[in-house]
């Protein structure tokens, strides 16, 4: 009908009332596409300008790419940012999508009080993370509750794990994939549910049971899941800054052990006040994710979910 | 139902689960068919599922009952011997978080940042949403195509163009319009930066385009306005789209830490999560307070997760897009 009425208007030719449409419709879109220009496409041009400065507190002399040569050299950045961001990746990405499939897959079993689950499962996602930072902080301080039941069980650590060098990017990397299996769940579950019930009706029949039904019907046909989910994990490792900042600090501390990129361009940018070193950081950064991005569209087309 | 050429989308599970309503809840049922002599075999499985889900449950629970515990204990229960439960109840630890560190204030400025960010997200992404779902005009699908594109453009790119656009640009714009002296590195930055996402208008783009035409024939043959429309009849049909817009920009701002990080240097405008953040380097052990806090800036998410779990679980994909 709607259509209908829109051919009529349209044979009658009123070409004012048209117009007048056009102008409420890029009135009403005006501020909302201000503010996009103004705050996302004008500082991406920005930050490529600034980052081709020498600019500490004000601009100082251009100085073409000596920023980028000059993280090109940074060891800090390499040894310790980068390094640390790389290794959470690794460990965080795998962990927290097979942790997310697992619990999608108990969670999508026709069974009751699944709302329940799905929410109590899903919550450690939607919590602040600093609060979790922070109760994490206390669970594995020296005398915490994890060391207290390790002592029982025999194994004797006395040690707060987040301020050894050693145990601390660990640490975090347990705790976020914990945060955000809920995440994970949630896509897997959207794919499962859109898996037709037939599929599974055919290998029962097979005589297929439980866990080989899993691995050659339901795995091979979340493929498309499987992609989603991993380039927006691997996206979200590469950005980790939150845990960091909130347990080692502005610093990375102990001795850069949890520093990742984001947070050492925070600590550039904000902290030493180099703009234009913290700029060439951002920039470097953003052409990597764009470029994950890219590679993922590439390949696998445009991301679905269900 | 009028289904437009939509451009190259992000994807919509969020939509569907919006728009099956209750339906969402109850999900579809798995490989549960009567072929004869499994039915001992399904009743283990689901034996063993329900073990495992509660099992993982309780493990999930456990770390936030063990803050809400210790937020009730005196800090010399924390300090020496071990229980689960306190055990002398004492409020001391929130007496101590809200006067002497100050997270009462930090709590009403958490409001009034997420507050604020929430309100102008839902006006200018419903106005915005509408004229994208509805209005014609010449460049509508590239410009959406552009607000689409800024979930690929990371907040780490955007922060030292925005910490210096704030600190130098934006006062002397201000300043011309009157507004003289204006400050952004603090809670008008925060808020002025998040005043609207582009997960918010296309949720309600989407939404939008959902609904049957009629009725907006009708206001317009009623000699009704584009405004007057927009607010009179596709405002009240959009209350579900509305409501995930509200919860998922205010858990955001709520919880938000890299933008406050950046700007709220005053104490006297710290947010809960900043607040925290300051309060764990400054006094390390000081556990009943810190987790008082913590309860703090749980609870309020806690009870709106609880009463809308429809409205997070459908903003999952908006979020997920822009990781």
């Amino acid at each position: 009908m709607a259509v209908a009425v829109a051919k009529r208007r349209k044979a009658r030719g009123l070409g004012n009332e048209r117009i007048r449409e056009a102008l409420v419709g890029y009135g009403f879109i005006a501020l909302p596409m201000a503010f996009f220009l103004l705050f996302f496409f004008v500082p991406v041009i920005y930050a490529v300008y600034i980052s081709r400065y020498d600019w500490q507190i004000f601009k100082g002399p251009f100085v073409g790419w000596g920023n980028y040569r000059k993280l090109y050299h940074d060891t800090v950045f390499w040894h310790h940012a980068v390094r640390n961001t790389l290794v959470y990746a690794a460990f965080v990405v795998p962990l927290q999508i097979a942790l997310g499939l697992a619990l999608a897959v108990v969670v999508n079993q026709a069974i009751r009080f699944r709302t329940f689950f799905r929410a109590a499962f899903y919550f450690p996602s939607l919590a602040a993370s600093a609060a979790i930072a922070s109760i994490a902080t206390y669970i594995l301080a020296s005398d915490g509750l994890f060391n207290t039941i390790l002592n029982h069980l025999g194994y004797h650590h006395n040690n707060a794990w987040f301020t050894q060098e050693t145990t601390a990017l660990p640490s975090i990397i347990g705790l976020n994939a914990w945060t955000t299996s809920g995440t994970m769940m949630l896509f897997y579950l959207a794919a499962l549910q859109a898996i037709p019930v037939d599929v599974y009706e055919a290998a029962a029949i097979d005589g297929a049971g439980a866990w080989r039904t899993f691995w050659k019907v339901t795995f091979p046909l979340l493929k498309p899941a499987h992609f989603f989910v991993l380039v927006v994990s691997i996206i979200g490792a590469l950005q980790m800054f939150d845990q960091s900042f909130l347990i080692g600090g502005a610093s990375g501390g102990p001795n850069y052990s949890t520093m990742t990129v984001v947070l050492y361009l925070y600590n550039q940018s904000i902290k030493n006040i180099s703009f234009g070193y913290g700029a060439a950081i951002g920039v470097v950064l953003f052409a990597f994710i764009f470029t994950v991005t890219l590679i993922q569209r590439l390949l696998f087309g445009k991301p679905e979910v269900a | 139902m009028s289904t437009e050429q939509l451009p190259d989308v992000p994807p919509v599970a969020a939509l569907d689960e919006l728009a099956i309503e209750g339906e969402a809840a109850k999900g579809t049922p798995a490989a549960t068919t009567g072929i004869p002599g499994r039915e001992r075999g399904e009743r283990i499985r689901t034996a063993i599922a329900y073990i495992v889900m509660f099992g993982v449950a309780i493990l999930f629970a456990i770390p936030f009952l063990w803050s809400v515990s210790t937020s009730f204990k005196p800090i010399e229960e924390t300090v020496a011997g071990f229980s689960l439960l306190p055990k002398h109840w004492t409020l001391s630890g929130y007496h101590e978080a809200f006067h002497t560190f100050n997270f009462g204030r930090y709590t009403l400025n958490s409001a009034i940042i997420a507050g604020a960010i929430t309100v102008s997200n839902l006006f200018l992404a419903s106005l915005g949403g509408y004229a994208f779902a509805r209005l014609k005009f010449p460049g509508r699908e590239v410009l959406f195509l552009l607000v689409l594109g800024t979930l690929m453009i990371p907040d780490q790119l955007r922060l030292v163009p925005i910490y210096l656009m704030l600190v130098n640009w934006i006062p002397g714009w201000v300043g011309h319009i009157g507004w003289h002296d204006a400050s952004f590195v603090n809670r008008n930055g925060v808020i002025l930066i998040q005043l609207i996402s582009a997960a918010s208008l296309f949720l309600m783009r989407q939404y939008f385009l959902t609904i049957p035409r009629d009725l907006e024939e009708a206001a317009k043959l009623d000699g009704a306005g584009y405004f007057k429309t927009y607010r009179k009849v596709m405002l009240p049909l959009a209350g579900p789209a509305l409501a995930a817009v509200a919860i998922l920009t205010f858990q955001g701002a709520w919880n938000g830490l890299f933008w406050p990080a950046i700007l709220l240097q005053d104490k006297s405008q710290y947010t809960i999560p900043i607040g925290i953040a300051n309060f764990r380097f400054a006094y390390t052990t000081l556990w009943p307070p810190l987790m008082a806090a913590s309860v703090l800036a749980i609870v309020p998410i806690l009870l709106l997760f609880i009463v809308f779990q429809r409205y997070f679980v459908a903003g999952v994909a908006a979020a997920g897009v822009k990781g």
